[in-house]
């Protein structure tokens, strides 16, 4: 008995040695600072699912990171390295990717995470350990209405796309009676609600609510039981690969000639791919992205390097390199070189994240907002016409 | 007849060899090779796995020869590695010709990207590239068969499956175990040493390693009680994580500002979720635990996805917060302290896992615990005998329901979230997967398989994308070299060995560890 | 005390006789009412009841075949093969591959013969990779768990189901494919029905899994019931032991049976991709859960009962949420409430046990 407490007491002498042996570094900063050591690499995490249902998002967006960190791979002569973590979509994977990181003390940054429950999580986790994040595609309105000091995102959250949606589809389309379906997921299912809602708002009729099963590849009855209730048209809030199905069966289904409503999680060429001719005439929801020689070299780059045209995976690996691209540039404005080491103060790297103005990324001019609101302020409208999308009408 | 075994040997390896190239698996292990070298090419590693399964080809086909003489050895290698090389040729051949062609293979065959392909043919035309495969793979065939030869056939597999064991029992048998274990409160002392190293863990690890043992912690809630379940008491559950999202959700609902402001204290939430989750555990049991062994099974994986499906429908939205889920979720106080980081967190599982390992000896060792026995083995004998079964079926059920009910609350409060994507059918098959590999009946058993189990993913996750497959192909490897279990209760591994002994021929009938 | 143990026990007994009919009353009472609110409502015509059933059928007949795999296997081993609705994930992709062979060589809307010569070679494709991975995977990751207690082989099918779904997803990659089917049965074109008033599509493709569906069921009978091979397969279902004395090759016999559900499985998975489109590496996972629901639902080991609660299932999935005026995210829910009730009333499934009596 004895034995085992002098065995425990030098343990803790030992770990409590090591913990004052840690380098003391000048820092000023409220939130203390990161040291980088000669040799070693700035971490910046990415966090999304690389396996499981969703990996084409996860896997998507890492690309445009890592095309991100291709472009501007090091910061005073210390190399950036991406992090790369799954989620596989859950919320718990999410939170134990962020201990993972918040532990890591050469992690100053994450872009991430990829989606909202997981980034929710995650929120709390990253505030303590005060990593600043910049998350590419986590589009929950209430995200940033969380007082968090270190989440931004570059992506248009879901309750400005709902009120354009339902504004264009009254107003432009001329449409008044539709059906909302969504995928029963966060995401899918909160954006349905909105667009539901303001579409009432402005005197339109709800006909319909029918929420699916995501994954599978037979909507048939759910479709006919929209069917019946006899819609313009059908908003469907969720992800490209159910949407694609539904498209495809909405015809067979009793359904000829209504019109397909998406969202920005269905745009894409994937949608066409799969949908086939079904796809003609279908809408969905499209932060634009402008022609820029940037753009146009992003794509190729894209192409060559992964194989997969740009926009197949998921409309969202611009954000994911601007998401990155935000942060090496926050680093370079904030780091200082001591010696043989970089130190990058946290707070004010955070500071510096939310204050960017006017930066130009792929995905246009971006501003941060007070509550890291930072996409660019402007949605369209594409249709399907002859296998490719284009500009819907009244734009 | 040899030559025919030899050549398929040499087709089945030169056919795995084409699946790891179409899976990856030559890239992958570039990457790696390379990384610890410090390489700046990933040819060797590449080729390093290419060669390693081209000898292996030319070892199996030599086992298959019955008296190997020098000659019959040579042929038998240089048959497989002819016919491995000819796989291999051809279809690099077709592969690179494609893509000569202008053919988009990626589109339907991902990982075969330029850089790939280049990796095997060195740029060379695809002639020459399939010409080299073939006579690179045929000398691996031969190298492979003049292995066997150099070499006795080791014995890796028996010596992988009785390690642990004999390690085990050579440490109990050294004379200073020997010794302590014969003094008056050794066990005590044991147990209170054990204790207090646990006590002292949280200090040692940081946030992240005390973050991810909790979640290994909170595994082991579950697995020992899905133990009393399926290792006690014979019940197959394919649905435990119903009880766990019970339990979670009540902590939710009780302790969270949204949806519905109760705002209840924690410590008075935690026996409510208990309670609650055992009673959904007899509600559940009392129609169903009449079922045959699989029925059960397919009725339980279903109660399982029915909680998971109502918990983010829209009917109930309102109640449960719909697939947003529920945040914000209440954490533990302390005499007005706030305890509920990861920190102290960890002291809380720690002191589940106490009880609940505590319930489990107590049950196990009672009257209760012989009578699962009874029926585990044989239903209709425990019944003759006066066992009433349904009685202690619903028992076993309502223990397990209420140990993952009090996993669920500490899970849903420690990560201030719930939501339905945390109570997927994975997760129950996660813990089932826990509760066998670490060997089905016994409590340190359940410590061993939550860690392998919930420790390997992570442990794995350099592999990048590789590492649900390598998690995949370990859990079939595990269950062939080590069936009974990582750390087997000494009576299962008794049963298993005596029945091992007893027929030399394949018993493939029924055995009563589960059925009914 | 016995005696006090036996009363209770009585008691206790007499209660639980009270709980079936219980179960049964509240049951009824719910679904006649939803029923009468929801046909009261006419919120949907009779040609929308029609589109459900069908929809129905086609899913079923699909779900049919894939139990069909389930239900031999598990008749003879007592095993639940969890990797069965992956080997079936493999075979769509077989057939996949080689319609877009055909395609890409123009073969496949020369004509009318061509295009069924592509659809029968897809079917003969998909059906073989299936019967090898079926084939390889007993091989592998069952035969040596044999003498293993039961779970054993649980745990390693559930790794074999990982392993395939990452091995799909790695060499073909996450984005899903799409089938490209001859255009003669496109999935959306098909037979015009009229109810009252309103068309209602019969596809093609649905017809074609209907009734490929029962002929394999058919078939399978017969094998089963008719020939040597099924014999062999009912005596070592029966009694592996004994089947061994009696000079049956048990492992061939074993083997055979894995082969037959593989190609099933692959049947199942060119029957999906040609009426359902779309296919990718998880594709599987759910119809495998469900085919398994199915086969316990008809009665598990047997065949016919794998094919009835593979229909009802998928009427259940098509209907039931219309007919109780439910949303159809609950449909999951009540498929699995209809097993319980089911096993509830009839603990054998719907049509009993019939490969084999013994059961562990």
């Amino acid at each position: 008995m004895k034995k085992v407490f002098v065995f425990l007491t030098v343990v803790m002498v030992l770990v409590t040695a090591l913990a004052a042996c840690a380098p003391a570094v000048k820092c000023d900063d409220e939130w203390g600072c990161a040291t980088i050591q000669k040799g070693q690499t700035i971490k910046i995490g990415y966090v999304g699912p690389t396996t499981g249902d969703y990996s084409n998002f996860g896997i998507d967006i890492s690309r445009g990171a890592e095309l991100a960190v291709k472009e501007h791979p090091s910061v005073k002569g210390f190399n950036i390295e991406m992090v790369v973590e799954d989620t596989q979509g859950t919320p718990e994977q999410g939170a134990a990717v962020a201990n993972k990181l918040a532990a890591d003390p050469q992690v100053v940054a994450v872009d991430g995470h990829t989606f909202s429950g997981s980034t929710e999580v995650a929120i709390p986790i990253y505030d303590k350990a005060h990593i600043v994040m910049m998350s590419p595609s986590a589009t929950n309105p209430s995200l940033t209405k969380l007082g968090s000091a270190v989440f931004n995102r570059v992506v248009f959250h879901d309750e400005m796309q709902g009120k354009f949606a339902a504004n264009y589809i009254y107003n432009q389309l001329g449409v008044r009676k539709i059906a909302v379906m969504h995928d029963g997921g966060a995401y899918g299912k909160g954006l349905a609600d909105m667009t539901a809602g303001f579409f009432k708002d402005l005197g339109g009729t709800i006909v319909g609510t029918e929420p699916i099963t995501p994954g599978e590849t037979d909507y048939s009855a759910p479709l006919a039981a929209v069917a019946a209730t006899g819609p313009e048209l059908v908003y469907f809030g969720g992800y490209d690969a159910d949407a694609a199905v539904l498209a495809s069966q909405m015809a067979s289904a009793g359904l000829k000639g209504v019109t397909f409503f998406g969202c920005d999680g269905t745009y894409g060429k994937n949608f066409i791919d799969l949908a086939g001719e079904a796809s003609e005439g279908a809408f969905s929801t499209y932060v634009p992205i402008p022609e820029s020689a940037a753009f146009a070299k992003f794509k190729a780059d894209y192409e060559a390097a992964y194989g997969d045209p740009q926009g197949k995976l998921s409309p969202f690996s611009p954000h994911g390199h601007d998401a990155m691209s935000i942060l090496i540039d926050a680093i370079e404005k904030v780091a200082t070189q001591s010696g043989s080491s970089l130190i990058i103060p946290r707070k004010a790297l955070a500071d510096a994240a939310r204050s960017t103005k006017d930066y130009q990324g792929l995905t246009g001019t971006l501003t941060c907002s007070d509550t890291g609101e930072c996409a660019a302020a402007a949605v369209q409208f594409m249709v399907v016409k002859d296998g490719d999308w284009v500009k819907g009408p009244g734009q | 007849m040899n030559v025919r075994l030899a050549s398929r040997e040499g087709l089945l390896t030169g056919f795995i060899n084409l699946c790891c190239i179409l899976l990856g698996l030559t890239g992958l292990a570039g990457t790696m090779v390379g990384g610890w070298f410090h390489l700046s090419s990933r040819q060797p590693g590449a080729w390093l796995l290419l060669l390693g399964i081209a000898v292996w080809g030319g070892v199996r086909a030599v086992r298959r020869v019955p008296d190997p003489s020098r000659n019959k050895t040579l042929i038998a290698g240089l048959v497989a590695g002819v016919m491995h090389g000819l796989t291999l040729a051809v279809s690099l051949w077709l592969i690179s010709t494609l893509l000569d062609a202008g053919a988009e293979v990626r589109k339907w065959l991902v990982q075969l990207t330029p850089e790939a392909i280049r990796l095997l043919t060195f740029g060379l035309s695809p002639v020459a590239a399939a010409a080299l495969m073939f006579v690179v793979m045929t000398t691996a065939g031969l190298v492979g068969a003049l292995w066997v030869r150099a070499s006795e056939r080791y014995p890796w597999q028996r010596t992988l499956s009785k390690g642990p064991t004999t390690v085990r029992t050579r440490f109990l048998a050294l004379p200073a175990v020997q010794n302590f274990m014969q003094r008056k409160h050794s066990q005590q002392i044991l147990w209170g040493g054990g204790l207090l190293i646990l006590l002292f863990f949280p200090f040692v690890l940081g946030q992240y390693w005390n973050y991810t043992l909790g979640t290994v912690g909170i595994y082991v809630i579950l697995g020992l009680g899905l133990n009393i379940v399926v290792g006690f008491a014979g019940l197959l559950d394919l649905g435990y994580v119903a009880f766990f999202a019970i339990g979670a959700y009540i902590v939710a609902i009780l302790t969270a500002p949204a949806p519905h402001g109760i705002m209840m204290n924690f410590w008075l939430v935690v026996p409510i979720g208990i309670v609650l989750a055992a009673l959904a555990g007899v509600l559940l049991g009392i129609p169903v635990l009449r079922m045959r062994g699989d029925y059960l099974a397919i009725v339980t994986l279903g109660f399982g996805e029915i909680i998971r499906i109502l918990s983010k429908s829209d009917a109930l939205t309102d109640f449960t917060g719909g697939p947003r889920g529920i945040r914000s979720v209440g954490g533990p106080g302390l005499f007005g302290f706030d305890v509920s980081s990861e920190f102290y967190f960890m002291y809380i599982i720690i002191l589940g896992i106490v009880l609940a390992a505590y319930v489990t000896l107590h049950l196990q060792q009672s009257r209760v615990g012989r009578a699962w026995m009874a029926m585990r083995e044989d239903e209709d004998v425990a019944q003759a005998v006066g066992i009433y079964t349904l009685q202690y079926k619903l028992l076993a059920f309502a223990t397990g329901a209420a140990l993952a009910g009090f996993s669920g609350v500490i899970f849903a409060s420690r990560n201030k979230f719930t939501g339905p994507e945390d109570f997927t059918l994975l997760v129950s098959i996660n813990v089932l997967c826990l509760v066998i590999i670490g060997g089905m009946g016994s409590i340190p058993g359940v410590v061993a398989g939550a860690l392998v189990l919930k420790g390997l993913p992570e442990i794995l996750r350099q592999l990048a994308d590789y590492r649900m497959l390598a998690f995949g192909a370990l859990l079939i490897l595990m269950m062939i070299v080590r069936p009974e279990g990582l750390w087997p209760s000494t009576r299962r591994q008794m049963e298993l060995h005596e029945r091992a002994e007893q027929s030399g021929e394949p018993d493939a009938g029924s055995s009563p560890e589960t059925g009914p | 005390m016995a005696t006090a143990v036996q009363t209770r026990a009585k008691r206790t007994f007499r209660i639980g006789r009270l709980i079936r009919p219980a179960i049964g009353v509240v049951v009824a009472v719910f679904v006649l009412w939803r029923l009468y609110t929801v046909l009261a409502s006419q919120s949907f015509g009779p040609d929308t009841w029609v589109r459900f059933a069908i929809s129905g059928l086609v899913l079923g007949s699909v779900y049919a075949v894939i139990a069909l795999g389930y239900t031999l296997i598990y008749g003879i081993l007592f095993m639940i093969n969890f990797a069965h609705g992956d080997v079936m994930m493999l075979g769509a992709f077989a057939g996949y591959f080689t319609l877009e062979a055909f395609n890409g060589a123009g073969f496949l809307n020369k004509n009318l013969p061509s295009a069924i010569i592509s659809v029968v070679v897809a079917f003969i494709v998909g059906m073989s990779v299936s019967l090898v991975i079926s084939i390889a995977l007993e091989r592998i990751a069952y035969r040596p768990l044999r003498t293993a207690p039961r779970l054993v082989p649980l745990i390693s099918a559930i790794g074999a189901s990982l392993f395939l779904e990452n091995v799909a997803q790695l060499t073909f990659g996450v984005a899903r494919h799409t089938y490209t089917n001859p255009e003669v049965i496109k999935r959306n074109i098909g037979w015009t029905l009229m109810v009252g008033g309103k068309e209602v599509l019969v596809a093609y493709t649905g017809v074609l899994t209907f009734v490929l569906s029962l002929l394999l069921m058919i078939g399978l009978y017969i094998l089963v019931q008719r020939t040597k091979m099924g014999k062999a397969m009912r005596a070592v279902a029966e009694d592996k032991d004994t089947a061994a004395l009696m000079g049956i090759d048990v492992d061939g016999v074993i083997a055979n049976t894995f082969a037959i559900s593989g190609a099933l499985a692959g049947a199942a998975g060119v029957m999906w991709g040609l009426h359902m489109g779309v296919i990718y590496h998880y594709v599987g996972f759910i119809p495998g859960i469900k085919a398994f629901t199915a086969a316990v639902l008809g009665g598990i080991g047997n065949v016919p009962g794998a094919m009835l609660g593979g229909l009802v299932l998928g009427i259940v999935e098509a209907v039931a949420p219309a007919a109780l005026g439910m949303p159809f995210q609950l449909k999951d829910v009540l498929a699995f409430s209809i097993l319980v009730l089911v096993l509830i009333f009839r603990p054998t499934g719907i049509l009993g046990e019939v490969l084999s009596g013994k059961k562990a």
